[in-house]
């Protein structure tokens, strides 16, 4: 789904160049989804600004702190299954919402827990890049 | 309570003509300020002009609200005390993302509550008004 909400061009114009963003946007999400699958710090260095503000499981993390973790992380048999996004345009930025879930292990067991999150996307420079990041658990 | 500004080199300020990055975060601290009030004095109005019509959050349980559901929530806020410390703003030209902890207290059919959550707000700035367009809640360090 996406959803325009800035309009500052003929309609049809600004809801190609819309679509074209949450285009592009979503293919950021997948790029990030596969790099950190992947512990590829190069890949994620590209496109998180150095700003990064992310909330991840309950505390604030910096790029720094994030891309540290992900380097270290050891190989685990976690997996994540996104679910339906949506996509709103604000001027230079672009908001993903949306949910995933998360299997992984503990204590032997399989453990499943569903996410919320909402992402910020800014247009600098010419390219987009993730500048806030945050998740919620899901209750059951 | 502090407030840190964090603007970011390189971008191109959206906002007002002749505000300062400062003035900016100045603003929108103050409008974070009267949406925390807000729940205090289940004031629907003042959130109303805060909050973008395509604003979306999620709380602390994972539930994703638009404006309506935020607006109906506040005019049955239970919340008592409403305290933001650590709050930090980052301009991105004409966006802004506001991170810090809230403490609430309240009491809710007679039971008294206390939760400490963190949060993280995205702000836009259309024609010179500033808007939150996005928030998140979740549990501090779960």
């Amino acid at each position: 789904m996406f959803l325009a909400c800035a309009t500052t061009q003929p309609g049809s114009a600004q809801e190609a160049a819309n679509s074209d963003i949450a285009t592009a946007v979503r293919a950021l999400e997948h790029q990030w989804f596969e790099a950190q699958a992947h512990n590829d710090n190069h890949a994620l260095d590209l496109f998180i600004d150095n700003d990064l503000v992310y909330v991840e499981y309950g505390r604030l993390v910096t790029k720094g702190d994030y891309l540290l973790r992900v380097r270290s992380a050891k190989p685990q048999p976690t997996q994540i299954v996104m679910e339906a996004t949506t996509v709103r345009t604000f001027g230079s930025a672009a908001i993903v919402v949306g949910s995933y879930r998360e299997t992984g292990v503990n204590n032997g067991r399989a453990v499943q827990k569903r996410w919320r999150f909402v992402d910020t996307w800014v247009y600098k420079k010419g390219r987009w890049v993730l500048v806030a990041a945050a998740a919620s658990a899901v209750s059951k | 309570m502090w407030v840190t500004l964090l603007a970011c080199a390189g971008t191109l300020a959206g906002y007002a003509p002749g505000e300062s990055d400062s003035d900016a975060a100045a603003k929108i601290i103050a409008m974070e300020r009267l949406w925390s009030q807000a729940y205090v004095n289940k004031d629907a109005r003042a959130l109303e002009r805060i909050l973008d019509d395509a604003f979306v959050n999620i709380d602390s349980d994972g539930n994703l609200q638009t404006k309506s559901d935020l607006l109906a929530e506040v005019k049955t806020s239970t919340t008592v005390q409403f305290l933001t410390e650590s709050m930090v703003v980052h301009l991105h030209g004409d966006t802004a993302i506001v991170t810090g902890v809230f403490l609430v207290k309240g009491v809710d059919r007679g039971k008294p509550y206390a939760q400490r959550e963190r949060f993280l707000d995205t702000w836009f700035c259309r024609r010179g008004q500033w808007v939150s367009t996005s928030g998140l809640v979740t549990r501090a360090e779960q």
